[in-house]
């Protein structure tokens, strides 16, 4: 039985707090780099950055919010957004010029109209220095004419939208040694080199250890400056208790940072400091915190034994940080069409339980605290994966479904015996496997040790599998029409045209031979990107903990970290098999049409195709649904891709395919046509690995063994099952036994992923229609959960369209 | 009859279902039933044959389509009248259920599947090729096979062959009956059912045969044989108002179950709903119960589940 512990009167206070306040724009990030770029013209690469973030460590405002005992914030206001102009700055101008923030459908922000002007008055300074301008610089030779292809999604202007995330450095390292240490060791390092002489590579080594020391400086500054400021406001305080409490944190700022932590409150404290730094060097882009409780669980038992801390205050200093790590939201660019993570998402995953590094479970108390952070405070986001194995303990597994039921899809569930062995087939070591962690929505990368770049080296990393079927039987051409009605140029490769083909192996062929060349060509961009944001964005603050980047001297984004990866995910896995089936069944197995009249439905967008549209959808078996002749194309398509991303390497070295779709998805399918399946053009693409939106018509237990068909250990990058239960099929106990059970099993045969929303369809009906009444009803959309009254319409529709299981 | 050619009628086969019988399970619906109760929620389960179900609400209008009805022998389907849908304002099909022969050609016309038969043939090997694939789903949960109908003991050679397969392969088996079948037929069902999820509608006999249609006897006897024999109940009661929820009566079942002692897993009392209304639609059925027959509020049922307890029974509600 699930005890929820109380929330006490401070937490319910800045909870409320939370939930009413509309983020604004603050632009003292925006000022204080256009001043430092404009200023110091002479810097380059990581000496630039490095320095960069000193003067914004020196300078930005500190603000400590009232009832707070966990401190930082990246804008002079609670809950503001900072800007980051030298990673792309177009979209915002075009905002600024032609919208309003403030007006958004999804993620407003209050903009002022002095801060406005002043973004303005930088524009001709920005719109050339930045990332996203560069890349469309150095965008490789015959690509730009794959623009629109309807397959991979690079377009000009955003290309750094959202950049170098989507990693997890050694926190437990900041935790136990400091910056303190780090600074020393840097510092040695740079004299050893003088003494001996700086030669062959020893620049780059040089330069990366001075950068280290600079910005390992810069954050002791940060923190001593925040202590600063308790100080003062304890001068003001009335109340005696805030008094204690503001000297307290006072103390603690002063000491941590530069030197190891002492306490559980101490490495919270650390831990949110150092994670928003990194948010403020670099954009705050899926940047995970890794295995929170393995950090925290012995400065929790220590407390405890020394008498410092009881139980309860342990959990509200957890509530607390908690309510931190949602805080921080970034305002990209906005547009419905193409937002991928709606509802101020910033993807600061947190992993727990699991095995340790022996193989033992590594279940601690804070693992439970965490949880009940998550079913009491109901916070769409920090994002929370449980790692499950055969000896998690059953009252953590009774918690943490207990959890998603109240937060929908909080924790996600990631199979231990799955993922491990993934992770070493891309090279990682046992011990390092073992201590995975998950990044971003449901990446797992090796902890603090593997620089594994999950979403991609300069931007996203997402391809259309669904535009690679459709230009394999439409000779090489996206049938979508531009932007301007006019028929595109022809971009894959001349497999010929659906009519022509006369066998379905000559189809297939069709379909690897696209996905292959597109993969390519994915991996060629991300690889110039790549060369371009190691100068752009290399990333000291990040590395100086990173295993390996103080051995090596090299920076992360160099290739600095112990181990390496490159990761991709790719979309609409479901609509593929499908299509292949029903080309197949339809024109092949049963001879029902000719491959002319399934393609001239298909181009038609199956109007004036009803009966054929009809038999497409209800008779021809579907992915999901335990068929064989359905699920062995699932393999078939799952493995293609799997295999050609799984051998590609970049200058890092390996990369590492997924499916996982964000709502990429609901943005990708609005411009693609539609497919054999008999999906309709411009309507929403499968997510991740589940099948088709409404298409698994057996249940859930159907549905997995069809998923089961392929194998997920060559997934490294992750894969994202989402399932939908009503509420009723899973109530009480004997409820969450089942749904374990469920789990269980599917883990047991080879599943890697399983995230849950249990809620009625009725429920998100009724939210649309009455938002006020479900401000906090948490739904999973991808990797990632949010508000469901605050993500968009089509989003908020494909959610009521994933299948309804059981009842 | 050899085995292996044995088949039964079947109208669904449902996985994930988790409300008949431990755990998750996968429970076989076999079509025909002897009783006619009025508050059936699945009135396609009650006749023995194959029959047509018409959701209109899949029809995709005669514009597009209309198949049906130039394949209809009888005349028995005709273009609706006008109603607005997704696409515009379309006429969907109307189907005449009392001048179609049943002959199903219209079925095969149907690419909508809104002209659907129900009741298909399946060899006992049919179905375990399905059931088979749920095993682990089953076995990891503690749930198993549920046979359920209809009243699955009308068929009673085909049940028996399938529970004994399912038994044979270490997998739970539960039997959803009304109980009302030769004793014969569960004896025979008898060592290879785990559980009987087993109904008890009214106590008195009389009261029993002019809703139900059947007396209880049977229904009773067959109840005390199983116990007596070793076998277990797990033993549902429809709360229906007016019909069966007099204190007196449900006193009346209360004892019996409480006689037929450790046999009696657990006792469910299933409050009356409407869901079914729809199903009475399809096979165009007026729906037997009166519309302003409510479900019973949860205070009432609350109060059943105490009169449960007092006779010493272990209860729930469903």
């Amino acid at each position: 039985m699930v005890e929820w512990r109380e929330i006490t009167p401070r937490v319910a206070k800045m909870r409320e707090r939370y939930r009413n306040t509309v983020p604004h724009l603050c632009t003292a990030r925006f000022r204080l780099i256009t001043d430092f770029y404009m200023n110091n013209m002479e810097l380059t690469g990581i000496l630039k950055r490095a320095k960069n973030l000193r003067n914004l460590f020196e300078n930005m405002p500190v603000l400590i919010n009232e009832d707070e005992l966990i401190v930082g914030e990246q804008g002079s206001s609670y809950r503001a957004s900072a800007l980051y102009p030298e990673t792309n700055f177009a979209w915002l101008v075009d905002e600024l010029e032609n919208g309003d923030p403030g007006a958004r459908e999804s993620d407003p922000y209050i903009v002022s109209e002095e801060d406005k002007a002043y973004i303005l008055s930088k524009k001709e300074f920005w719109l050339h220095n930045n990332m996203s301008a560069m890349f469309d610089a150095y965008i490789p030779r015959g690509y730009r004419k794959m623009a629109g292809n309807g397959v991979l999604m690079y377009v000009l202007n955003q290309n750094a939208n959202t950049p170098v995330g989507h990693f997890c450095t050694n926190y437990d390292k900041a935790c136990t040694k400091g910056f303190g240490a780090v600074k020393r060791e840097a510092e040695e390092k740079m004299a050893e080199l003088e003494n001996s002489g700086i030669m062959g590579q020893d620049n780059e080594r040089y330069n990366f250890y001075r950068a280290v020391s600079i910005v390992t400086g810069g954050i002791i500054v940060w923190s001593k400056r925040y202590g600063k400021e308790c100080r003062r406001l304890a001068e003001l305080e009335a109340n005696p208790e805030r008094r204690t409490e503001l000297l307290d944190m006072a103390e603690r700022l002063e000491w941590i940072m530069e030197n190891p932590c002492r306490s559980f409150h101490d490495a919270l404290q650390c831990l949110y400091l150092y994670h928003l730094a990194m948010c403020l060097d670099g954009q705050q882009h899926g940047i995970s915190f890794g295995r929170v409780d393995q950090y925290l669980g012995k400065y929790y038992d220590a407390d405890l034994k020394a008498g410092r801390i009881t139980p309860e205050k342990a959990q509200e200093l957890m509530d607390l940080f908690y309510l931190k790590v949602a805080e921080p939201n970034k305002m990209i660019r906005y547009d419905p069409a193409t937002i991928a993570n709606p509802g101020y998402t910033s993807g600061f995953m947190m992993t727990m339980g699991g095995v340790d590094k022996e193989g033992n479970d590594a279940t601690n108390p804070v693992t439970y605290m965490m949880l009940q952070c998550a079913g009491r405070l109901l916070l769409h986001t920090p994002p929370q994966s449980l790692r499950i194995h055969k000896n998690t303990p059953a009252d953590l597994w009774e918690l943490a479904i207990e959890t998603t039921k109240r937060a929908g899809g909080v924790p996600t569930f990631e199979s231990d015996d799955v993922i491990i062995p993934a992770l070493m087939k891309r090279g990682l070591p046992l011990e390092s496997a073992r201590n995975y962690c998950l990044i971003g929505c449901v990446e797992p990368t090796g902890c603090g040790d593997e620089w594994a770049q999950p979403g991609g080296t300069g931007c996203e990393s997402y391809i259309n599998l669904v535009g690679c079927i459709l230009q394999a039987i439409n000779n090489g051409t996206n049938p979508m029409p531009g932007k301007d009605g006019k028929v595109r140029e022809h971009t894959g490769l001349q497999t010929g045209y659906l009519y022509e083909m006369t066998s379905m192996e000559q189809v297939v062929d069709a379909v690897k031979q696209q996905i292959e060349h597109f993969a390519r060509w994915h991996v060629g961009c991300q690889t110039i990107w790549e060369s371009i944001a190691r100068y752009q964005m290399p990333l000291p603050m990040v590395s100086c903990m990173y295993d390996g980047c103080m051995e090596s001297g090299k920076d992360v984004m160099w290739g600095g970290a112990k181990y390496n990866a490159t990761g991709n995910s790719a979309i609409g896995l479901g609509n593929v098999a499908d299509s292949l089936n029903v080309i197949d069944y339809m024109c092949f197995r049963k001879k029902l049409c000719t491959t002319r009249e399934l393609y001239d439905a298909v181009m038609a967008n199956w109007e004036g195709y009803e009966e054929l549209h009809q038999i497409v959808v209800n008779e021809v078996p579907h992915f999901g649904n335990g068929d064989e002749e359905a699920d062995k194309y699932v393999q078939f398509v799952a493995e293609t891709y799997a295999d050609v991303i799984n051998s590609a390497t970049g200058p890092r070295g390996r990369w590492s395919a997924g499916m996982y779709p964000v709502t990429m998805n609901t943005i990708m399918g609005r411009t693609t046509w539609a497919t054999p399946d008999g999906r309709k053009a411009g309507t929403p693409l499968s997510d991740g690995i589940s099948p088709v939106q409404g298409m698994d018509k057996n249940g859930p237990i159907a549905c997995l063994n069809s998923v089961l068909n392929f194998d997920q250990t060559k997934f490294g990058n992750g894969t994202l099952l989402n399932m939908k239960f009503h509420p009723t099929a899973l109530s009480g106990e004997e409820g969450t036994a089942k749904l374990k059970a469920v789990m269980q099993t599917y883990f047991d045969r080879g599943g890697m992923e399983m995230q849950l929303n249990i809620v009625d369809s009725k429920t998100l009906r009724a939210a649309q229609e009455r938002p006020e009444d479900y401000k906090d009803l948490v739904v999973r959309v991808a990797g990632f959960s949010a508000y469901f009254v605050e993500v968009f319409k089509d989003c908020q529709e494909d959610l009521i369209r994933r299948t309804e299981m059981g009842m | 009859m050899s085995k292996t050619g044995l088949k039964g009628k079947i109208y669904d086969i449902q996985g994930f279902s988790v409300h008949d019988g431990p755990g998750v399970r996968t429970t076989v619906y076999l079509k025909g039933c002897p009783l006619r109760c009025p508050w059936c929620h699945s009135p396609e389960s009650q006749s023995f044959h194959s029959q047509m179900s018409y959701a209109s609400t899949r029809c995709t209008g005669v514009e597009t389509c209309g198949e049906c009805m130039k394949v209809c022998p009888a005349g028995a389907l005709e273009q609706g009248a006008e109603e607005s849908a997704a696409g515009g304002l379309i006429h969907k099909v109307r189907w005449h259920s009392e001048s179609c022969a049943q002959c199903f050609a219209c079925t095969q016309q149907c690419f909508a599947e809104a002209l659907s038969v129900c009741g298909k043939d399946y060899t006992v090997e049919e179905v375990m090729q399905i059931l088979r694939k749920d095993y682990d789903f089953l076995r990891s949960s503690g749930g198993g096979v549920t046979v359920s109908g209809g009243e699955a003991l009308s068929q009673e050679e085909f049940t028996v062959e399938l529970l004994r397969t399912v038994k044979a392969d270490g997998i739970h088996t539960a039997l959803d009956t009304t109980g009302f079948a030769p004793w014969k037929a569960v004896e025979h069902a008898l060592p290879c059912t785990d559980l009987f999820l087993y109904d008890l509608k009214h106590m008195d006999s009389a009261e029993h045969e002019r809703v139900t249609g059947v007396p209880n006897e049977q229904i009773l006897e067959n109840a005390r044989r199983i116990a007596a024999n070793g076998g277990k109940l797990q033993v549902r009661i429809p709360v229906i108002p007016g019909f069966n929820d007099s204190i007196e009566n449900l006193n009346a079942t209360a004892s019996f179950c409480a006689e037929l002692g450790e046999a009696v897993t657990v006792v469910q009392l299933l409050p009356f709903h409407h869901m079914g209304a729809s199903k009475y639609e399809r096979i165009q059925r007026p729906d037997p119960m009166p519309a302003d027959v409510l479900p019973p509020d949860d205070g009432q049922m609350q109060k059943y589940l105490e009169l449960m307890f007092d006779h010493g029974l272990q209860a729930m509600i469903h």
